[in-house]
């Protein structure tokens, strides 16, 4: 008989996992849009909350784990030391805001509800000078999948959006080119140019809300 | 760029070794050794040109990873991968 290899249980593993993940991702999901909406319903016309909500692939889980261990290889010696379940990440949720002044008080909103959830913050690397925060716990739909939620600026939100299907979603293995030194450099740049673009944007928007007529919602 | 990261990127170039993406290390073929993402963000750039600069263990490729428990298999994936 072929012997299993560590990937196959993985694979196994995760599609057991599966139907817990989605009702995971719902419960969560739907309580945030639930939790938020004192704060979407008075959203003035260029404010934004973009509420996304996923379950990891297969794939990016596995090269997931893989990745975060030093030698990026499996140990076949010890192959019970690997579980899916270790992931903080299989179901997730992201709030991206704008603007900054509205992230606050997102974060306040849904940190109140999810208060035994476990702050993760983001790596200087991943956000740069941007306020971003993400979560992770266990939802009620679940005893054993970890989740995550995370809020952030729109202008990061939908660059990572981008980074990632334009880029990872064919091949998850090329997340690691993100971690080259000259590429850390690079995406160091972008971070600086969306924060310089959002500061200037929201600044004239609150300027010429302050001096023309009222942007309603 | 910070000062000591471009210091490391010039030792790594200067040295000849490249990146490979899949398991996040800097390798050279010819020296047969590689050195992991971590273990560059960890050290400064006199422990590394040090390390780089250091004599090559004939036998076999040399791994610098701030875990050194590096397993048999993994060992074995590694050297087949970077071969």
């Amino acid at each position: 008989m072929a012997t299993q290899t560590i990937e196959d249980r993985l694979r196994a593993e995760y599609f057991s996992l599966l139907p817990e993940l989605v009702r995971v991702r719902e419960r969560l999901e739907a309580e945030i849009r639930y939790h938020l909406l004192p704060i979407t319903q008075e959203l003035v016309r260029y404010e934004r909350i973009l509420i996304s909500a996923r379950v990891k692939g297969c794939i990016s889980a596995i090269d997931r784990l893989r990745r975060d261990m030093e030698f990026r290889t499996f140990a076949e010696e010890v192959p019970e030391k690997y579980s899916l379940l270790d992931l903080h990440d299989l179901a997730g949720v992201r709030v991206s805001v704008f603007p900054q002044s509205r992230l606050d008080k997102v974060h306040d909103l849904l940190t109140a509800h999810f208060r035994e959830w476990i702050p993760d913050p983001f790596p200087y690397e991943a956000t740069g000078d941007f306020r971003a925060y993400k979560y992770h716990g266990h939802s009620e739909a679940s005893k054993v999948v970890v989740a995550e939620f995370q809020v952030v600026p729109i202008v990061i939100g939908l660059f990572w959006e981008v980074e990632h299907d334009a880029l990872y979603k064919p091949l998850p293995e090329l997340k690691g080119i993100g971690d080259d030194l000259e590429m850390r450099d690079r995406s160091a740049q972008v971070l600086r140019a969306l924060r310089a673009f959002e500061d200037e944007f929201e600044k004239l928007v609150t300027r010429g809300n302050a001096a023309g007529p009222k942007l309603s919602n | 760029m910070t000062t000591a990261v471009a210091t490391k990127k010039a030792i790594l170039d200067n040295a000849g070794y490249a990146y490979d993406f899949y398991h996040m290390l800097y390798f050279n073929r010819d020296a047969r050794k590689a050195f992991s993402v971590e273990f560059v963000d960890d050290h400064d750039p006199e422990e590394l040109e040090k390390r780089v600069q250091e004599p090559s263990d004939a036998t076999g490729w040399q791994f610098y990873f701030n875990n050194p428990a590096v397993p048999e298999s993994v060992r074995r994936k590694l050297e087949s991968a970077l071969a």
